[in-house]
């Protein structure tokens, strides 16, 4: 079956509202609630809507009708409660947008410093009884991974044995991972919203502590406490509100059967191939048009990998691509000279939110009000968040007028 | 042995079952994969239907025990839980078991000098018991 291109929801929903949390790595006294309601209501104001006016909640894992009754949202038609990462709750969004579920949807992520992903986090008592009640590790997601621990291949773990194996196969040393890590490091040095913003050079990262090999600190996302949040309505009713909407010009979710770490055969068989297969054959936009890219790193290796998947280069080609397009005087990116990648510093350094992160600072800079890192006449962004299992994901995202 | 004895046996494994039979093979010393009984088709981790061909009727077989080794990490941090030690690294890898391409389990390989796993080494599985978690499947050099 060739991927669908009916895509009845192009152009016709658009992001209205932004707002997020700071992102921290200090700030033991907030919760996933809070977080979360911190994002949601500077959404709500940055689109100059009120609770009377939102109909709809799509989040991640703080519930939604929490979010709804600590906000006095008097009535929703269309609630929901996806697995992360970012990609699910925002198709949800739109799809219930364009169906006429609902109006106007509030949509959130947060990420929680976990106290087995973080000592600080760790070393705090209401922390470790945050965990209670949430899921140790993939083991209780039900997916069939029944064990967790040092002896079982998913998770970090696996993301770590992939960039091996990438590495193996397609003959680069780890100081082509540390082009993604230092990428992201100079673009956060602009974004003061960003936890880390010191410089990275290619001597500190290979000096990085190795954490799972090839993996460095440097190359998986930073813990942090932050929430994203998103107002979705629909492209006219964006019209009659304050921002420059941000369209969906095409999304999509991208899944195959290797859903499972070990499992998968080989990146030929990533959810990725699937995302950029359907994406393009749904949107009228191409790579060509493409002013800003940001693909989710929250391990250095999946960039490489989206870089290769939506079109720049084939498989393995990844590393050379970046190597090619890599400007040494700025210690960056940019594609063609032109197309910077990852602006706001990515999971690597601006925070670990599950390419909420990236979404957001897409729409920042479709907006033109992204600062000091503003691209100039940004029209077009294409973002794509997740992995290779169970969470690739796809977005062209397109200024409205 | 009943299923609360079985659950007992293995604290903190998601059980269920359509897993069961894989840790009660675990407790006999043996490494049961599901396997379709109209294809032939293994595989795992152990579900009720035959991803190929949809029949509803699979079997925990006992498999040879023998692959190749397709991913590899070396983990410097992680949990104490198993025993891991960390000073030198922890290996950790998928082995692609002889019964059929992509057919794979996760495990890290023991009585080796951890810096010297690589790649598409020939390896065996052992059953071995870990204090107070149960039996769990892990890997060997083949002599």
């Amino acid at each position: 079956m060739s991927p669908s291109r009916r895509n009845p929801a192009r152009d016709q929903v658009a992001i209205v509202g932004l707002g997020r949390s700071a992102y921290g790595r200090d700030r033991l006294g907030c919760t996933p609630g809070s977080l979360v309601l911190d994002a949601a209501i500077a959404a709500a104001r940055d689109a100059g809507v009120g609770a009377a006016d939102i109909d709809g909640i799509c989040g991640s894992t703080v519930a939604a009708g929490y979010v709804q009754a600590a906000l006095g949202i008097a009535r929703v038609s269309w609630f929901s409660n996806p697995p992360s990462v970012i990609g699910n709750q925002i198709v949800a969004a739109v799809a219930a947008v364009n169906s006429g579920m609902c109006e106007t949807a509030l949509v959130y992520h947060n990420a929680y410093r976990m106290p087995f992903a973080s000592r600080s986090a760790g070393r705090d008592p209401m922390r470790r009884r945050a965990m209670l009640g949430l899921a140790e590790t993939r083991s209780a997601w039900g997916t069939g991974h029944a064990e967790s621990g040092a002896n079982s291949m998913f998770g970090a773990n696996a993301y770590a044995a992939w960039a091996g194996r990438y590495l193996h196969d397609y003959g680069y040393e780890r100081d082509t991972l540390g082009l993604i890590a230092i990428n992201s490091r100079t673009n956060a040095a602009s974004n003061d919203n960003a936890v880390y913003r010191e410089p990275l050079t290619m001597q500190d990262y290979l000096a990085g502590r190795m954490v799972r090999d090839p993996l460095s600190v440097y190359d998986m996302d930073i813990p942090v406490d932050a929430a994203d949040a998103f107002i979705i309505t629909t492209t006219e009713r964006a019209r009659y509100l304050a921002q420059t909407p941000v369209l969906v010009h095409a999304a999509t979710l991208g899944h195959t059967d290797y859903g499972i770490e070990e499992q998968l055969v080989d990146l030929d068989h990533a959810g990725q191939v699937v995302v950029a297969e359907r994406l393009w054959a749904k949107s009228e936009l191409t790579l060509a048009d493409v002013d800003v890219f940001y693909p989710y790193e929250g391990f250095s290796n999946i960039a490489l990998s989206w870089f290769e998947n939506v079109g720049y280069c084939g498989r393995g080609e990844g590393g050379a691509f970046v190597r090619q397009h890599w400007v040494e005087d700025e210690q960056r990116i940019l594609i063609h000279g032109r197309i910077p990648v990852n602006t706001h510093g990515g999971s690597l350094s601006e925070g670990g939110t599950q390419g909420a992160g990236h979404l957001y600072e897409a729409c920042l800079q479709l907006r033109g009000t992204a600062g000091i890192r503003q691209v100039p006449g940004a029209s077009v962004a294409l973002v794509t968040p997740g992995g290779y299992y169970f969470n690739s994901q796809g977005f062209v995202l397109r200024r409205g007028a | 042995m009943t299923n609360d004895e079985l659950l007992d046996a293995f604290p903190g494994v998601r059980l269920d079952q359509d897993n069961a039979a894989y840790y009660r093979g675990l407790l006999d010393g043996e490494l049961l994969i599901n396997r379709c009984d109209d294809c032939a088709t293994w595989h795992f981790p152990a579900r009720s239907a035959c991803p190929r061909c949809w029949s509803r009727s699979v079997t925990p077989t006992a498999v040879a025990g023998t692959g190749t080794i397709v991913l590899l990490t070396m983990l410097h941090q992680g949990s104490r839980k198993e025993g891991a030690d960390y000073t030198v690294g922890h290996p950790l890898v998928a082995v692609e078991l002889d019964e059929q391409p992509g057919l794979r389990l996760g495990g890290t390989v023991l009585g080796v000098d951890p810096r010297t796993v690589q790649l598409g080494e020939r390896v065996r599985i052992v059953i071995r018991r870990l204090e107070g978690r149960g039996p769990r499947v892990d890997f060997e050099r083949m002599p």
